[in-house]
């Protein structure tokens, strides 16, 4: 007869492997390595959390020091590559196959290692993608996590830097697998329960916290004045007409000049109230002017962000809190949130090609996803109104019977035509193209898909592809806000011209915007120093944005 | 929380105005007497650099320095703004050679105060000797002017700080207002770093750089004798009262600033952090410093800073 609980019972030896180590649930630091190496076992899935914030950073060095002889060819499925640890494990062979979602730092050396062969790779996805995997066939059998504090039953207090933790625990202790958690302290009770003891296998307490990185802060005095130009556009062009209440921000800039004009220019222009009230989004610092003028109804996030705990704290009405006050943040629930309840996703990227595809992959750099091809996408799955959303259908297919016609998510990309170091921004064949090439993939490395790019924004003007009837206006429409570049340049001007006066380019004097009026003084805060005097001195940004 | 207005949200009132993200221009216009300023060699007349096209780079019509002449408080002044945005508001042949000439006119005039709004990472690169020689005029332009009984302040609260041969020109002047974000030295953190290595300076500790460059310390070790909060008006509170204030330069002022050099190292010299010097001048809590809004840092600057005898 066969046994149905073998998985079960593989797990039990593993979790008697280990105990050898422990102090009920609690093993020392010092034994980290010793202890993979008896709940590992070649070949076994593994995911070592770590995501563009949060990283198990304890965890990930104890991994590099297993013996390759005992733990080799490990499946890692993880949200980030960010440590140097994290690639480490796949020179000395302990891992041999990568399925992940963002690389940031460390974006040059996967390409690299790919090319040469160290890594295998399974796929490149967003996050919500590979949480999804995880329950149907990217179970992890261990789960190497963090957490803040843990009590001596194993119960976790994760914090405001909650992020992926519940999902990954939640696919690998149920499908019988081992989790390992590293805590900052083991305290005799846990501010607030976020994971349950029982889900726990072993406690490692690093006595240190894990590290975190301020990814979501952009200082205020290193927005440009043309930042601030397409600020204004996408206002008054998009946010305004549409009037957006429910939406996500991409990182960069170009929308932390935005969050800085909300209280100033779109004040003035009668908006308050009418957009940007609800929102999936990080903690940004930049967006503190507009939460102290009123403007935000509530904020739900994927993680936390460096020196915004106090803050957060003190305005419990807008942020998600536990009973202990503090932030909870939750990735998975956040990117549903941003995919099917948002109306919006505005963000930044480095290339933009004729069709309408973004990337923000380099030949040399494969950095890896994250949430934005999610939030930046249009949820086929959508069922419920509201008037962005149908007001985006209606342009797009303006003949279709109402009733039977799909809404569109605004789907936004926003950006100076020629970007860091005068690189253009739009491009005649995407560099993740040449990439998927030289990696022999299947699948080239794409950000937004051109399906699901509404808008384009430039210091030229708004392009509304969704009013455009062919692939030639399309084109077109891309080429007449690319101002100089060559695909600018390349343009057809009667045809721009034509598309213009059906409002499918906007010019910034079509919408009644000076550019020299996008000034400096225009910016609710001009520096870091200036956000700390909004949040009443409850901001602490980390030492390398001060300048105090 | 709407009573909260982070240093200049408008352009309305002149006191609004951050001197930190002002242009060169915008300083002087919002500095002065409304109206009051007549500038020497403007842009119109297209005195640029005769080095940078060699390296294809851009000019400025004005070279990055405005000069001319105005008022302030009813007063006649002369002054000079770099422009911190063009070229970090370095020293080139055209550019010193304009503050050269009016630091000359002052001292033929023997009772104009000159106004200098330093921004400023010091020598263009590009033109090195013809930099470095400007430098050395104006150091001895600022000096016969004072010895000619003229009155040279020194603004201090750019972008590019005042660094380099900008640094050694400040520390020629009759008195120095400051911002915080207004660093004064002479090697920038990345020099000392290259040179001396990190563990002698870590120029990516940002507290650390600006704790030991920035406005509050150079104020609190007597190096500048004014603190302005971060804009237009300040300074020109500031101007008008070191105006009213700045003694003339004599033997006994030399005297004075060599004992005082002397007194500080010996107090400070074996001092490893700018806190250990806020504590030993009788700042209690010394690492409340850098946080403290201008108002209750000017005040403690008054209870605790070194009376002003120019020594730098």
């Amino acid at each position: 007869m066969r046994d149905w609980s073998r998985d079960g019972t593989a797990r039990d030896e593993r979790v008697a492997a280990g105990r050898v180590l422990a102090r009920g649930k609690a093993v020392h630091r010092d034994d980290a390595a010793k202890l993979l190496e008896a709940l590992l076992k070649p070949g076994d899935r593994v995911c070592l959390e770590g995501d563009n914030q949060k990283q198990a950073d304890l965890l990930a060095e104890a991994l590099t020091r297993v013996d390759p002889a005992v733990v080799h060819d490990l499946h890692m499925v993880q949200s980030g590559v960010v440590l140097p640890e994290h690639l480490d494990v796949f020179e000395s062979g302990i891992a041999k196959r990568l399925d992940y979602s963002y690389s940031g730092p460390q974006a040059a050396r996967v390409a690299r290692m790919l090319f040469g062969g160290k890594i295998e790779l399974g796929a490149v996805h967003t996050y919500l993608e590979l949480f999804a995997r995880y329950f149907i066939d990217l179970t992890p059998h261990v789960a190497l996590i963090a957490a803040v504090s843990a009590d001596r039953d194993g119960n976790l207090y994760t914090g405001p830097n909650t992020e992926d933790t519940p999902t990954v625990v939640e696919a690998t202790t149920f499908k019988n697998g081992v989790v390992v958690a590293q805590v900052n302290e083991i305290v005799d009770r846990v501010p607030r329960v976020d994971i349950p003891g029982d889900r726990v296998h072993f406690v490692v307490e690093a006595g240190r916290p894990f590290y975190v990185e301020p990814l979501f802060t952009r200082d205020p005095g290193a927005v440009t004045e043309t930042q601030i130009l397409t600020a204004m556009l996408a206002i008054k062009g998009i946010y305004a007409p549409y009037a957006v209440k429910r939406l996500n921000h991409g990182i960069g800039f170009n929308t932390a000049a935005i969050e800085l004009l909300l209280p100033t220019y779109a004040d003035r222009l009668g908006l308050k109230g009418e957009i940007c009230t609800h929102w999936a989004l990080n903690p940004h610092p930049t967006l503190i002017p507009a939460i102290e003028s009123g403007w935000v109804e509530q904020i739900h996030s994927f993680g936390s962000e460096v020196g915004m705990d106090d803050y957060i704290r003190a305005r419990p009405d807008v942020y998600f809190t536990g009973a202990d006050g503090s932030l909870r943040s939750n990735r998975a629930f956040c990117q549903t949130a941003g995919l099917y309840a948002c109306d919006m996703f505005i963000g930044s990227t480095l290339q933009i090609d004729l069709a309408g595809h973004s990337s923000t992959v380099t030949t040399s750099r494969v950095a890896g996803f994250g949430g934005a091809p999610n939030m930046g996408s249009d949820p086929r799955g959508r069922r419920h109104p509201s008037a962005p959303w149908l007001k985006a259908g209606r342009e797009a297919d303006p003949d279709a019977p109402a009733p039977l016609r799909r809404g569109r998510k605004l789907v936004v990309q926003i950006g100076e035509t020629f970007g860091d170091g005068n690189v253009p921004l739009f491009v005649e064949k995407l560099d993740a193209l040449n990439l998927a090439e030289k990696l022999d993939l299947e699948l080239a490395p794409v950000m937004v898909y051109a399906d699901d790019t509404t808008h384009i924004v430039t210091e030229e003007g708004v392009a509304n592809l969704l009013l455009c009837r062919s692939p030639a206006e399309r084109e077109q429409a891309i080429r007449g806000v690319a101002g100089y570049t060559e695909i600018g340049r390349g343009r057809d001007r009667a045809m721009v011209e034509r598309l213009r006066a059906r409002k499918v380019i906007q010019r910034p004097e079509d919408l009644g915007v000076d550019p020299l009026d996008a000034d400096r003084s225009l910016l609710a805060a001009r520096s870091v120093k200036d956000l700390v005097h909004w949040s009443g001195g409850l901001y602490a940004p980390p030492a390398k944005f001060r300048n105090w | 929380m709407s009573d909260l207005t982070p240093g200049g949200t408008s352009e309305s009132g002149r006191g609004g105005v951050s001197w930190y993200e002002a242009s060169a221009r915008q300083r002087v216009r919002l500095l002065l007497d409304a109206g009051s300023f007549t500038e020497f060699v403007g842009p119109e007349q297209r005195e640029t650099s005769p080095h940078l096209q060699v390296f294809d780079l851009p000019e400025q019509f004005d070279d990055g320095m405005v000069v001319g002449a105005g008022t302030l408080g009813g007063g006649a002044v002369l002054v000079a703004a770099q422009e911190g945005r063009f070229m970090g508001g370095a020293f080139g042949e055209v550019h010193g050679a304009k503050l050269t000439g009016l630091l000359r006119a002052a001292r033929d005039l023997t009772s104009t105060p000159v106004l200098i709004l330093f921004d400023t990472g010091g020598v263009r690169l590009q033109e090195a000797n013809a930099g470095e020689l400007a430098i050395a005029e104006i150091m001895r332009a600022v000096v016969e002017a004072r010895h000619a009984g003229v009155t040279v302040l020194g603004l201090v609260g750019g972008r590019s700080g005042c660094f380099g041969g900008g640094g050694l020109i400040a520390g020629c002047c009759s008195a120095l207002a400051v911002s915080e974000q207004g660093r004064i030295g002479v090697s920038g953190p990345e020099v000392i770093e290259t040179n001396r290595g990190v563990e002698e300076f870590d120029s990516k500790d940002r507290p650390l750089v600006w704790r030991t460059t920035g406005g509050k310390h150079r104020r609190l070790i007597g190096g500048a004798d004014a603190f302005a909060d971060d804009t237009v008006d300040a300074f020109r509170a500031c101007a008008l009262d070191l105006l009213r204030t700045t003694g003339p330069l004599t033997l006994d002022t030399l005297r004075n600033e060599q004992a005082r050099l002397r007194e500080r190292l010996d107090r400070f010299g074996a001092c490893a952090d700018a806190r250990d010097v806020w504590a030993k001048r009788g700042v209690d809590d010394a690492g409340a410093v850098p946080g403290l809004p201008a108002d209750d840092f000017i005040a403690l600057a008054g209870r605790v800073a070194e009376p002003s005898h120019d020594a730098r």
